[in-house]
């Protein structure tokens, strides 16, 4: 029998584990009823997981991909949809929960499910030079000047939002800025005035 | 690959750009040498990792709220624009469809007044023809008439000679008593000598019995 052994060559990757064929492909009915995990999302405190509900095989021109649809749970929070996986079934970054640790998986769910209640603001400060360019600019429009150098703030809408956007008139727990904002790591600025 | 000595030794100089002049095409496998190197992951320490990351997610977050502010100011001034130009469109339109209609007016006019004309003349030239054409067949008839008149009298003329259930026994006595003979000869000159036993005189046969 030989064993199997993988020798990496080339550039190095965050990935670890295998595509989801590789996974879904082997077990029995698809593997339909087990949980997966993306291993780059074990970064975050709470538990991610994937339960697979249902998988289609794809054709031969296709053969690193599979369509999968799963019940999605982010960072402690189960998605009220069920999430299609095709475009991104190809990377190697799958893993398979055995059956006898799901129940953890379960358990940490159920105890933490607590993250911080951000909420981020709709509305964000022009930058000095563009508040001037803008006074100049309305003037020579013969438009009328502003009086809030204010700008609305779009974010990208995914089901895996974690923290909350401010609606209407809400008040931020943050503000950002056009600064350099406070640094995390003040060791870095060693030597270098701020402000 | 061209190789360079080939790209030096042709006769026309060709001038190539180079993105990076040692660089390997991309078409081309990973070099001999360089297959099993496994490249060295940059080392980050934890601090810097993460003021990168957050001076990185706030100059995105800044990015993105001016590029939207400048794209919505773009579309609203656009739009404004084009309302304003459809109105002074629509404005130009309407004064030019009633340009329109005038000169069409007009011009209708005009070809109506021509067509008036026209249609005079044409009506006069039928008239004309119509008068000369009831003149000709007048004309015509008129002719055959007199022909026909004419006709009538040779025949009324004629009439006087025919042969009658009276005068039938007369004109069969004297046709009998006058029977006409239609034969003739003609001879080198010309002369006709009617009938076919008609004596003929020969002038040779003259001079014959003259000179006897």
């Amino acid at each position: 029998m030989t064993t199997k052994v993988v020798k990496y060559v080339g550039r190095t990757t965050d990935f670890k584990g295998k595509t989801l064929w590789e996974i879904v492909g082997s077990l029995k009915n698809f593997g339909v009823g087990r949980l997966i995990v993306r291993q780059v999302f074990n970064r975050y405190p709470e538990p991610s997981f994937m339960k697979i509900v249902k998988v289609q095989t794809c054709p031969d021109e296709e053969r690193r991909r599979v369509r999968v649809w799963v019940e999605k749970t982010f960072r402690g929070r189960k998605l009220p949809e069920i999430t299609e996986i095709y475009r991104t079934s190809y990377k190697p970054d799958y893993q398979l929960i055995s059956k006898d640790e799901e129940q953890e998986l379960y358990k940490r769910l159920t105890n933490e499910y607590n993250y911080s209640d951000v909420i981020l603001p709709n509305t964000i400060e022009m930058p000095p030079l563009m508040k001037k360019f803008i006074v100049r600019d309305h003037e020579k429009k013969g438009l009328q000047t502003l009086k809030e150098f204010i700008m609305p703030l779009s974010y990208k809408h995914s089901p895996n939002r974690v923290t909350r956007i401010a609606k209407g008139d809400e008040k931020p727990t943050i503000q950002f800025g056009m600064g350099l904002g406070k640094p995390i790591s003040p060791s870095l600025y060693k030597g270098v005035p701020l402000e | 690959m061209l190789s360079q000595r080939y790209l030096l030794k042709r006769g026309l100089p060709m001038y190539i750009q180079h993105a990076e002049a040692h660089r390997k095409p991309r078409w081309l496998p990973v070099a001999k040498s360089k297959i099993y190197r496994i490249p060295k992951r940059p080392v980050v320490s934890e601090d810097e990792r993460l003021e990168l990351r957050r001076i990185n997610n706030a100059y995105n977050t800044q990015m993105r709220a001016i590029r939207r502010f400048y794209v919505e100011d773009w579309v609203r001034e656009k739009s404004s624009l084009e309302s304003a130009t459809s109105e002074m469109s629509q404005r130009l339109e309407a004064d030019e469809w009633l340009k329109c209609e005038e000169l069409n007016d007009k011009w209708n006019k005009q070809i109506a007044s021509n067509r008036e004309e026209r249609r005079k003349k044409e009506l006069e030239a039928m008239e004309e023809f119509a008068l000369l054409r009831m003149e000709a067949k007048d004309k015509a008839l008129k002719e055959r008439i007199e022909r026909a008149s004419e006709k009538i009298k040779k025949e009324k003329e004629l009439s006087t000679t025919f042969v009658t259930r009276e005068n039938l026994e007369e004109t069969i006595e004297h046709v009998l008593a006058n029977p006409i003979d239609y034969n003739f000869a003609i001879d080198s000159k010309g002369n006709i000598y009617e009938g076919r036993d008609t004596e003929i005189e020969y002038e040779d046969k003259k001079k014959v019995e003259a000179a006897n």
